[in-house]
């Protein structure tokens, strides 16, 4: 029914929180706090759709603290994970946070790709002072919240791009791509009705007629929604040149249906499943031609630390790393920079220390927004920081079409879609 | 019911009750909190079992009670901050209204219908916190800026207590003579109306106690996590939850919803290295339990006759 | 226009429903059996054909095959190993037996939807439809799946009622359906006719499952709304009547479709809802209800 928006994306999506650290804690954990080791909490559904790639991932993961320890660690102490299953769940998470301050002593916790699960641990961070950083999630609440309540909540970071940074984005890529290549002028905003997107839509209404798109209706579409034909058949009575979308929870059924109905209108924005390499599969193929942004691409160099990444945990899994994959690994690698610079454990000293970050990782560079903007310890975006990618489903490949700079490939559409004049 | 007395139930389930409140000197907060829960969970299926067990009413949507305690309590905290007790009051006041709103079209019916009617009064629940996100955080659920205490050892005393409180006063009615009408209005009622007894007004009071214990427990389980949402107090899976608890523990036993709530979730936990098939099979005992042993665990534990 | 579009959706979606509504009524009409896996069993139907596609890489056909088989096998169990030894037990009260029924059930749909889940993630699913394309029909265009949708559940409709009114066993059934204890004065097995019943509600199921599957699309999230809207819509017909069922799922599907057209999709589901709350209230055994 109702469910947390993003929850289970998909199968790599969900777990590769891991890979930035994960490890069996049975093998690993030691007995209370020592001053030999920093201990980092992990949380995530370690269990369960995606264990089949979470052990594997497990072992990847070791490589990324290994190689911070190997190196001499953080002044001459250790990098230690301890990881906690939440089955996705925020009751458990709740609990299993309260055990990982309290009872584990961990230093810092990477958690949630799932924005219910932030919410929830956010006030826990202060109550318990513990760091929180997530590699996920798009609620802009969390970051507002830290806004208004900044020396109780100054603990959490949000690792990942809030709902507004994203409409932005998607705006930067719809201006290259449709308005100054396919001379569009109209579009129609289609979205989940659920909590992330109602900044997202807001901000979508607000830059698409800056980049010169008219925005001819919005569209808002229960989670629930098993048949989307009467929305295609609304949407395609107003004949726009392209549907803007906000999608997560739904996914496969819309874009199936897309197909099936020979909708002619194209779909361009947010569409979270088809990041995951098997929505090829999982809609028979009728994904063809849709693009979806995201922040990472096969074969897209966004960065030098990119594709080394990739190809590493390719090597070992088959299979590419979700967006969460990206930003965990990250993570772990500034946590630790941020514990050398604040010269200590003390969280205060930490969040110091994080708020400082200037991290070139695999998806952008990382810096965060300060105390005085509305957004603090949000992402910062922009050509400098994190832009993003433009993808578009072709022959059963993923294909990067934006920033120019890293595109391997051009727009190419269905049969049934007709581009530019009148649908 | 079984080879044990009244009184003797209780002298054992004291003595029960005394042993686990002297857990936190040796067990982990993990586990600690991993009780906590649990005995909420078993206030919840004691209170389904009374509405079920003894009036016989299948209801399938316990968590509408639940939720409508939990998020009014949880509401009252977000905009005016009043004592964490007054919220709690609050919610276990709102979920009597709740259960007294449902109750009135829902006990002209009988049967499947009854059920119909507690599952649509869940999905219209779940309807309108899910839409009206701006006053109950939607689907994301809702974070209060209080809880009860952060103390693992005090939230469990707490939760202990209140358990074995309710405990006490549903099972003492449930053997009271209001019960024992119940009981009968629930088997036959045509008889138990034929022999002069208000079947319907004893099912509402019924239904009045079943909805003031979940929305008493459902509000302080908002005020021990700190957070309430669709997915942890309202949606039906967490309602399916609830029924096999009692179920699994004993349908009219009332003390049987502890024993289950208890049971599922050290199961859970036990078997959480095999990830999410854990449900599966935790489910698939309670499936063998109703199979085989419909008296259920209470059932076993007293070798009631039921069990064979 | 919009209103042959909202004639040939809403056609299509009251088939589906009535396809599976039907299967919900005819058990509970001949075996007193409110099955709550129904939702679930339909989903399995789904997944089988999905999986028979994407890890056996089997063709449309094959995979619709495998899924109406796997459909068909699990109501199938469903009746072997939870129901019939409930409808048995000994240790089981009589009148509480619907109940316990109900609850295992209940149970044994969950089951079915966490192993889906745990196999397959709660990802939605579909089927890829055997018939592709679009047509036109007074100007809409229409996916020809959704044509054969319509065409292959009036094709079941129709079997199912040859044979219950045309067949020596379907009239057995027919008349258990009234009067069980009528039947075995007759010496006919009444256990036959309740394997006889569950063996039709399994077809049923399949086939409305992988229909559905290759319609719409379903995840292991849709398992308790696909079983309280084949409830609702029998409910409305009235327990017991399969014309009333068939009737009902017109009258919800078109409900459906004219609010998602006329009014708007996100309140799809609401006026079928009221209309169940009065109905309950004013008219509790629903249309044609009899018990």
């Amino acid at each position: 029914m109702t469910d947390p928006n993003k929850r289970r994306h998909g199968l790599r999506l969900v777990l590769a929180i891991a890979i930035a650290g994960l490890f069996a804690a049975s093998a690993w954990a030691q007995d209370g706090v020592t001053d030999k080791t920093i201990r980092i909490g992990m949380f995530g559904p370690l269990t369960g759709p995606v264990s089949i790639y979470g052990y594997p991932i497990n072992d990847g993961a070791i490589a990324a603290y290994k190689a911070v320890n190997d190196a001499g660690g953080i002044n001459g102490r250790k990098i230690e994970i301890v990881t906690y299953d939440n089955h996705s769940s925020a009751a458990e998470s709740v609990r299993a946070f309260q055990r990982a301050a309290s009872e584990d002593h961990v230093n810092a916790v990477i958690a949630s790709y799932i924005s219910e699960v932030v919410l929830a641990l956010e006030p826990w961070t202060g109550r318990l002072k513990t760091v929180m950083v997530t590699p996920g999630a798009a609620s802009d609440v969390i970051t507002q919240n830290i806004a208004k309540d900044y020396d109780n909540l100054k603990y959490t970071f949000h690792g990942y791009l809030t709902s507004t940074s994203l409409s932005d984005l998607v705006c930067a890529a719809a201006k290259d791509l449709l308005v100054n290549q396919l001379h569009m002028k109209t579009a129609v905003v289609m979205s989940e009705d659920a909590a992330w997107t109602t900044p997202l839509d807001a901000e979508y209404v607000k830059c698409l007629p800056q980049i010169g798109l008219q925005v001819l209706d919005h569209i808002r579409v229960s989670p629930d929604t098993t048949d989307f034909t009467p929305i295609f058949n609304k949407i395609e009575g107003e004949k726009p040149d392209v549907m803007i979308t906000g999608i997560s929870h739904v996914g496969v059924q819309p874009t199936a249906q897309w197909k099936q109905q020979e909708v002619p209108i194209p779909m361009f924005g947010i569409s979270s499943q088809a990041t995951n390499s098997s929505f090829w599969n999982d809609t028979n193929g009728a994904v063809e031609g849709v693009l979806y942004q995201a922040v990472s691409g096969p074969d897209v160099a966004v960065t030098p630390k990119t594709l080394p990444f990739v190809n590493a945990f390719k090597a070992k899994y088959g299979n590419f790393p979700s967006y969460c994959g990206y930003t965990a690994y990250d993570e772990v690698y500034y946590l630790a920079d941020a514990f050398k610079r604040a010269g200590s454990t003390d969280p205060d000293k930490l969040v110091d220390a994080l708020e400082k970050t200037d991290y070139v990782g695999t998806i952008g560079r990382v810096q965060f927004k300060g105390k005085d903007s509305p957004n603090p310890h949000a992402l910062k975006v922009g050509p400098d920081t994190i832009t993003g990618l433009m993808l578009q489903w072709q022959d059963g490949k993923q294909t990067n079409l934006w920033p120019a700079n890293v595109a391997n490939g051009k727009l190419k559409f269905p049969k049934f879609i007709k581009i530019g004049s009148t649908n | 019911m079984g080879a044990y007395s009244t009184s003797r139930i209780l002298l054992i389930a004291l003595g029960a009750i005394v042993l686990a409140s002297l857990l936190p000197l040796g067990v982990s907060g993990y586990i600690l909190g991993l009780l906590t829960i649990a005995y909420y969970f078993g206030v919840f299926a004691m209170a389904w079992d009374l509405l079920f067990g003894f009036a016989g009413e299948v209801n399938f949507g316990p968590t509408f009670l639940i939720g409508t305690g939990a998020y009014t309590a949880g509401i009252l905290d977000n905009l005016y901050q009043p004592p964490i007790w007054i919220c709690i009051a609050a919610g276990a006041f709102a979920a009597v209204i709740g259960g007294v709103v449902l109750a009135l079209p829902a006990l002209r019916v009988r049967g499947p219908y009854f059920g119909l009617t507690t599952l649509v009064a869940v999905l219209i629940l779940q309807n309108f916190i899910v839409v009206d996100a701006s006053l109950t955080g939607g689907e994301i659920g809702l974070t209060v800026p209080d809880v009860i205490t952060i103390s693992d050892a005090r939230n469990y005393e707490i939760a202990l207590w209140f358990m074995a409180i309710s405990g006490a006063i549903l099972f003492a009615l449930a053997r009271s003579p209001v019960g024992l009408i119940l009981q009968a209005s629930g088997q036959d009622a045509v008889q138990a109306g034929a022999l002069g007894f208000n079947v319907t007004k004893h099912k509402l009071t019924a239904f009045i106690i079943s909805a003031f214990f979940s929305g008493l427990a459902g509000a302080m389980l908002v005020f021990y996590f700190g957070s309430a949402s669709v997915g942890t107090l309202v949606d039906i899976t967490v309602g399916v939850q609830i029924i096999i608890a009692a179920v699994l523990g004993g349908r009219r036993t009332i003390l049987g919803g502890v024993l289950g709530a208890v049971f599922l979730i050290a199961m859970s936990e036990a078997l959480r290295p095999i990830g999410d098939l854990a449900n599966f099979v935790v489910f698939a005992m309670a499936l063998i339990v109703v199979l085989l042993f419909p008296g259920g665990l209470f059932g076993l534990l007293t070798r009631s006759r039921e069990n064979g | 226009m919009l209103f042959w579009q909202i004639l040939i959706d809403g056609f299509a979606i009251s088939s589906l429903y009535a396809l599976g509504a039907t299967g919900f009524a005819l058990i509970f009409g001949v075996s007193g059996v409110l099955n709550l896996s129904h939702g679930a069993l339909m989903v399995a139907a789904v997944v089988a054909a999905w999986a028979a596609g994407d890890q056996l890489h089997a063709g449309p056909y094959a995979g619709a095959g495998l899924g109406v088989a796997v459909g068909f096998g699990a109501t199938l169990l469903t009746y072997f190993l939870i129901v019939r030894p409930l409808q048995q037990s000994r240790k089981i009260r009589e009148e509480e037996k619907e109940i316990f029924i109900l609850t295992a059930t209940l149970l044994w749909g969950i089951m079915i939807q966490e192993l889906i889940a745990y196999l397959y993630t709660n990802n939605a699913k579909t089927v890829a439809p055997i018939v592709q394309g679009v047509v036109r029909i007074a100007g809409v265009r229409t996916p020809s799946n959704e044509i054969f949708t319509a065409v292959v559940c009036w094709l079941v409709i129709g079997v199912l009622w040859l044979l219950v009114n045309r067949t020596r066993a379907g009239k057995a059934v027919l008349a258990a359906s009234m009067n069980p204890r009528g039947v075995t004065l007759l010496g006919i097995e009444l256990s036959q006719i309740y394997i006889a019943v569950w063996a039709i509600y399994g077809a049923l199921v399949g086939i409305a499952g992988v229909l559905l599957g290759m319609f719409l699309g379903v995840s292991s999230y849709s398992v308790g709304p696909l079983t309280a809207s084949a409830f609702s819509i029998v409910v409305l017909g009235g327990l017991g009547s399969v014309s009333g069922a068939l009737i009902a799922a017109y009258v919800v599907g078109y409900l459906e479709t004219l609010t998602a057209y006329l009014v708007s999709p996100a309140y799809r589901t609401i006026p079928a809802l009221l209309l169940l709350v009065a109905v309950m209230y004013v008219r509790p055994r629903g249309l044609l209800g009899r018990r």
